[in-house]
């Protein structure tokens, strides 16, 4: 049996930090994570990131099954249009996107908790303030209620 | 015990002095369907329906159901059984046909080495309030499969709606101790218990799609690898609404539930569906039901002649549900229709 | 619209008219068989049939009950399509605007062949919202459907009841702007019956706009309350003439992505992906709605989808086989204002 996973949620009296699963490119973002952090740019401790070949590589299951398993947001970070590694992954992938986003939105359920974005290997600043300005934007959204199961 | 007369304004009483012993669920309607759910509210009640659109099996085999919660206390897993089931349940206003589904479904979940404790306990604390249908409908055919739109055997108190008022009989012993804790029923006259009868007997006569299903059964004993299958499949879309909407089916899937982030966990059991590819589906890949032909003619099957030979009964309690709930209308009269097409072929072709 | 005559005139005109070119195509042996719609033994309800000699063509009909997508039976064939030596068989499909629009659809995902088949065009002038219409009746027996002038009269025991048909048709046919086949330039002879070529298809999308214009807490409520009664039976999926997966994504068990049971985050989880798995291909014949045994109403979240596709990406699904589906394909120029941008 493998161990309980004993992380337990955020104490009441600290003021609540959102959780946020960052699936960043291999080619691109994740590099410019790496930037940020060697160049010690302070971002939001509130990322998980996992490491995903490329941003076409995201299905809309990661991002909705990160809501359901209690993810308070999603971030998504790939190349910029013209300057995929697969020529246009990021391309199909913005698609893919925009309707997830809007479908999310009529569902009326809050689309400000998955964030799109572009950062590139040398954007290690730029990385750090839109990882900001989305860890800002889920923690107004507060804690991701609408996926909870009743038990 | 004799017969009582229940005023149709005295609802309110009744349910306001049985729900504080029993859990109670009547037909009430959910999103414009008829459903049976726990009610809160003695107005929540819709009597004057034709028949739910889920049926009352959903109370004691729902369609989602926990069988046991478990959590861990640092490496230890503790394992909590339901506490619910010793709860009295009282199951208001059923139809005829959906009464006589639970004891199909004791047959099944009693049957073998495996009890099933869930439903037998759950079964053993329920009392079943049943009520005369006094209008089936075209789709209806519970005659042919044993039952009668009047059949009181299968409920522990029967109601008849006698337009004003409801007749009402205590039939098993749950019964009759029911009855006693209502004994502001004022007793019933001659004249009530012939109008019951009278309209038993209109029932009857109302009720026009009639079976012989010992031919059926014989029928398709002989005929599992016939033509006629792949024509009978043939409009299928391999939608579960029949199998989902059926009083009579039993099937379930069991499945665990984790909640890592919370240390605890549950095993659940959902309904299954011999319609869906998924249902026989094996580990290796390999699928002995692969098309719908297979799975179309399961359904018939096991209603129809696996049910006979296993239990001695139909497995078919005659509500019509399969019938109305088909979207491309390739239904259960023009099926039995079909299968009984294939004997009077083979007559014919004897005689000559 | 104007209607210059009753209803069931138009319609016995349309069954006159199909019937004439369905024995005319078997004559002449272009098809091999005939998927059309048969009177149903329910009074709100059709049935598909399948029909390859020229004695049955009487059976075929058209009303406004026929709302069974009938490309569903072609994606995979049923059997009857296919002969065991020559292989596909060459199926004559009775086809309304939305029925042409996914054979059309299927072709450009390289499920259909379009020179195995042919579409037998006829006007559709809608289907019938016949959920709306039982729920309406209530707890009675409808023992007898019939359209009138301009009226769906539904009769039974003791009662009778008219209901405007503009009003309770389905609420994708009532704003439904391809009523009849597309034509298909590359194919001539695809097309028998009454097609239509279809160049700029303008929709302004005003029916959802009142729900579009809700606040995210009311958008919610409505639709967790809507989907609330599902009971994952997937007749949904099952009836929808794009939905050909082998394995779909809820029934995917290594791994298990979403859950299976009827409690709310799931029922939301499986619509929602459903949804997305639409867009750009969903051809507005309502099918999933109207076979709801629940009678769910998801025409509203179809109607989404085809107003972010069109809007973001100009397509409208099933006119052209030649078109590649906007959800495979890309344009520099897309829209990107919802990613997230520095100040």
């Amino acid at each position: 049996m493998t161990e309980p996973i004993v992380e337990t949620k955020q104490s009441e009296n600290k003021e609540w930090e959102p959780k946020i699963i960052a699936f960043l490119c291999n080619w691109c973002s994740y590099a410019g994570a790496d930037l940020a952090g060697v160049s010690r740019i302070q971002y939001p401790s509130n990322i998980r990131i996992v490491r995903v070949p490329c941003s076409g590589r995201i299905n809309a299951y990661f991002i909705i099954k990160s809501l359901t398993d209690g993810w308070d947001g999603v971030i998504v970070s790939g190349c910029h249009p013209g300057d995929c590694h697969y020529i246009s992954g990021n391309l199909v992938a913005r698609r893919r996107f925009a309707i997830l986003k809007e479908l999310l939105e009529f569902f009326g359920i809050e689309a400000g908790r998955i964030n799109f974005m572009w950062a590139s290997a040398a954007e290690g600043e730029r990385f750090a303030v839109l990882v900001r300005k989305a860890t800002e934007i889920v923690k107004k959204l507060g804690p991701n209620t609408k996926f909870d199961k009743k038990w | 015990m004799a017969e009582k007369i229940l005023k149709k304004d005295d609802i309110g009483r009744l349910y306001s002095e049985l729900e504080k012993e029993y859990k109670f669920y009547a037909p009430t309607k959910v999103k414009g369907n008829i459903a049976f759910k726990k009610i809160s509210n003695a107005e929540e009640i819709e009597l004057e329906y034709l028949n739910s659109k889920v049926p009352p099996k959903d109370v004691l085999f729902p369609q989602k159901e926990t069988i046991f919660e478990y959590r861990y206390e640092g490496k230890d897993v503790i394992i909590e059984e339901r506490k619910d089931l010793e709860d009295k349940l009282l199951i208001f206003g059923v139809r005829l046909c959906d009464a006589y589904s639970f004891k199909l479904l004791e047959d099944f979940f009693a049957s073998g080495d495996f009890q099933d404790d869930i439903f037998l306990k759950k079964r053993e604390n329920a009392t079943i309030i049943g009520i005369g249908c006094n209008s089936p409908r075209q789709s209806c055919f519970c005659t042919s499969v044993g039952g009668h739109p009047f059949q009181k055997e299968s409920t522990d108190v029967f109601l008849s709606d006698l337009g004003d008022t409801y007749l009402v009989e205590a039939i098993s012993e749950k019964g009759e101790s029911l009855l006693k804790k209502l004994s502001w029923l004022t007793d019933a006259k001659k004249a009530d218990l012939t109008k019951s009868k009278e309209l038993a007997k209109q029932a009857e006569e109302a009720l026009t799609t009639k079976f012989d299903f010992d031919l059926v059964t014989k029928v398709l004993d002989e005929n599992f690898e016939h033509p006629v299958w792949q024509e009978i499949s043939e409009s299928c879309i391999g939608c579960s609404s029949c199998t989902f909407l059926c009083p009579t089916c039993t099937c379930f899937d069991v499945i665990d539930e984790n909640d890592e982030y919370n240390n605890r966990g549950r095993r659940i059991r959902i309904w299954d569906t011999c319609q869906s590819c998924l249902y026989t589906l094996e580990t290796s890949g390999h699928n002995p039901r692969p098309a719908k032909i297979q799975r179309c003619r399961n359904r018939i099957m096991h209603k129809f002649s696996y049910y006979p030979s296993n239990y001695d009964c139909l497995g078919c309690v005659g509500c019509g549900r399969c019938i109305t709930a088909c979207p491309v209308n390739n239904e259960l009269r023009l099926i039995i229709d079909k299968i009984l097409e294939i004997e009077e072929k083979s007559g014919e072709k004897v005689s000559a | 619209m104007v209607k210059f005559m009753g209803l069931e005139t138009e319609n016995k005109e349309i069954e006159n008219n199909l019937r004439e070119i369905a024995r005319e195509l078997l004559k002449e042996k272009k098809v091999d068989v005939i998927i059309g719609y048969k009177k149903g033994t329910l009074p709100l309800l059709s049935q598909p049939i399948i029909i390859d000699s020229e004695e049955d063509i009487d059976k075929l009909i058209w009303n406004n009950l026929c709302y069974v997508n009938l490309a569903k039976y072609l994606v995979p064939r049923v059997p009857r399509f296919v002969d065991p030596e020559k292989g596909n068989l060459t199926v004559g499909v009775v086809s309304k605007g939305c029925v042409g629009r996914a054979l059309i659809h299927l072709a450009s995902e390289n499920k259909i062949n379009l020179d195995e088949i042919k579409i037998i065009g006829i006007p559709c002038n809608g289907v019938v919202n016949r959920q709306r219409i039982e729920m309406e009746i209530g707890e009675k027996e409808i023992l007898e459907v019939s359209v009138l002038g301009n009226n769906i009269i539904v009769k039974g025991k003791n009662f009778e009841k008219e209901f405007p048909f503009d009003e309770y048709m389905n609420d994708l046919c009532k704003v439904c702007k391809i009523r009849k086949p597309p034509l298909v330039s590359k194919v001539p002879d695809l097309c028998v019956g009454e097609c239509e070529e279809y160049s700029n298809i303008v929709d302004e999308f005003t029916d959802i706009e009142e729900f579009d214009s809700k606040t995210p807490k009311e958008k919610w409520q409505h639709i967790s309350e809507a989907l609330s009664v599902c009971t994952r039976c997937y007749a949904c999926r099952e009836a929808c003439p794009m939905c050909y997966c082998n394995l779909c994504f809820v029934d995917q068990n290594k791994p298990v992505w979403f859950g299976k049971t009827t409690d709310l985050p799931d029922i939301i989880v499986y619509h929602l992906i459903r949804a997305m798995h639409m867009a750009g291909r969903c051809v507005a014949c309502g099918a999933c709605s109207l076979v709801c045994p629940m009678g769910i109403d998801l025409n509203i979240i179809n109607r989404k989808l085809e107003k972010i596709v069109k809007e973001r990406f100009d397509f409208t699904s099933g006119l052209d086989p030649d078109a590649l589906p906007p959800m495979v394909n890309f344009k520099m120029e897309d829209a990107q204002e919802f990613m997230l941008e520095e100040d």
